[in-house]
């Protein structure tokens, strides 16, 4: 997902493995640039539904996104107060080399970050059996890893997830469900959610698999750039529907009514047994996303 | 309809609150309380009841769901370095005895309020107003002075910032003192669309499924 042509960090000499430097330098870095720029896609995907949001109070409060983002770009500050739980998706190619403790690295990044960011971060790591807060607690970063035959890179996507859209994914186990109960599920969730998570949103939507594969699917979905055509023709016109009849529900920008509640919704399926999980998920309007390619002979290349 | 636009300086006596009406957009001057805190809203419901003392007081003013980076500067004055509001309905179990209890002509945040505490604001003249959620810089240019900080025992975003704002906004009422709430109204309305865009999407799929057959 990085972006060619964007800017270049090089650490270390060339031909040189994948150091514990460079992903210390990764993790620490992709948290800090998530909360500060709204990723280009999303910003896009604002300014395409005010052409055609027919209320203008949603008008209205697009553009005001849009200026926050943009505010908050030039002025190199947090866009939202809620830097969310840190959430990091590893891939690592086949062709990569590695030198490194990567998890012990990955940790240090986060741990460095804590220390050093400007502004500061707000407590929002939770100890969910004694609610107490603070920046770190077991399992802190949260980190999935994958990994890709024929690439010679590793690479690191940071979406930092917050409380506002966290709280409103919700997964349901189903035996051989139609192609009408998926999407009524679909847009049941989107209904119960209603305007709670910072619309316009991206949806992540997971079909079959397992209860745990399925609910990754959807994650990784949000992560999706918004406009990028789905390549299974069946789940593109899902998504078509699904779009238009989420943004039919009227929801609009913030809840306060209009015709954009999602810029879209992503779908990915996996074969499963009869047991067919479906798992619904959304990322709020700044939909935090920022990415780094890492290769063997030292180059960083950043993204969103 | 154009929206209505206000500008409101803070105190605002009842008869500014009624004028108000859900879906216009409101600019506010004067002091503010924030907090973001669900322990807070606990501690508060205590303060009502005698348990234990509140460090402001807040009738007559606008406590909104805000969660704040603030701090005491080496010189000894506060400040805030940035602000921002947070779901609202994470306080629906407190809001319908604060708004009486506090004495509130205002609160918000972002997402809203149930029904239980649209009727505690018509019945007490009281406002819902919504904030632009990931508008920190928006809202953070608009702070001139922190006044005071209560309960600096707590994390940041618990305690209770007194704040001076100028021109805080643009802040859509969600819920006005005559119990109409954009946010049920959305819900509703949603609910009311419900069978027609699962017709609509059957009818796509159907026509899917007969190009493929022919």
């Amino acid at each position: 997902m990085a972006t060619p042509g964007a800017d270049q960090l090089r650490i270390g000499s060339s031909q040189v493995p994948i150091t514990d430097d460079m992903i210390h330098t990764a993790t620490r870095e992709l948290y800090s640039r998530s909360l500060r720029k709204v990723p280009e896609d999303a910003k896009e995907g604002l300014r395409a539904a005010m052409k055609v949001e027919s209320s203008e109070i949603a008008r209205r409060t697009l553009d005001l996104q849009l200026k926050s983002a943009e505010l908050a770009e030039r002025k190199d500050r947090f866009v939202c107060s809620d830097s969310g739980v840190p959430t990091y998706f590893v891939k690592i190619g086949s062709k990569a080399e590695l030198d490194c403790d990567l998890k012990a690295s990955i940790r240090s990044g986060y741990e460095e970050l804590v220390d050093t960011i400007d502004p500061p971060l707000l407590k929002h790591v939770t100890n969910p059996l004694t609610r107490e807060r603070g920046y770190h607690g077991k399992d802190m970063p949260l980190v999935s890893y994958d990994f890709e035959s024929g690439a010679d890179y590793v690479e690191i996507i940071c979406s930092p997830k917050a409380l506002g859209s966290g709280r409103w994914a919700a997964l349901e186990l189903f035996t051989f469900p139609s192609l009408e109960e998926i999407e009524t599920y679909v847009l049941d969730v989107a209904i119960k959610a209603g305007a709670q998570h910072c619309p316009p949103v991206i949806m992540g939507v997971g079909i079959g698999g397992s209860f745990d594969f399925c609910a990754s699917m959807a994650k990784k979905q949000t992560l999706r750039p918004i406009g990028q055509v789905n390549p299974e023709p069946t789940l593109a016109a899902m998504e078509d529907r699904l779009k238009t009849a989420v943004n039919g529900l009227g929801f609009g920008p913030m809840g306060t009514g209009g015709d954009t509640t999602v810029l879209g919704v992503h779908v990915d399926y996996a074969s499963g047994h009869g047991f067919t999980p479906v798992a619904v998920c959304f990322n709020c309007w700044i939909n935090r996303r920022t990415s780094v390619r890492m290769w063997n002979d030292g180059r960083m290349e950043w993204g969103e | 309809m154009s929206v209505r636009e206000h500008e409101l300086s803070l105190p605002v006596d009842q008869v500014a609150i009624r004028e108000l009406r859900a879906g216009d957009v409101v600019y506010l001057t004067g002091e503010i309380f924030a907090t973001a805190g669900l322990p807070t809203h606990d501690r508060l419901l205590r303060c009502i009841d005698g348990e234990e003392e509140a460090p402001f007081d807040m009738s007559g003013g606008a406590l909104f769901h805000l969660g704040s980076l603030n701090e005491e500067v080496e010189d000894g004055s506060l400040r805030i370095i940035y602000m921002n509001p947070t779901t609202s309905t994470r306080f629906n179990g407190h809001m319908p005895r604060l708004i009486p209890g506090l004495g509130l002509r205002m609160t918000g945040g972002k997402g809203g309020l149930s029904a239980e505490s649209a009727k505690a604001m018509a019945e007490n003249g009281c406002v819902y107003l919504g904030f632009l959620g990931g508008g920190a810089q928006i809202i953070t240019q608009a702070i001139r002075k922190v006044t005071g900080i209560g309960w600096p025992e707590m994390i940041s975003h618990y305690r209770i910032a007194r704040i001076q704002v100028e021109r805080l906004g643009p802040l859509t009422v969600g819920i006005d003192a005559h119990g109409r709430s954009i946010y049920d109204e959305t819900h509703t309305a949603a609910l009311g669309r419900r069978e027609d865009l699962l017709q609509a999407m059957r009818a796509q799929r159907d026509a899917v499924e007969t190009s493929g057959d022919a």
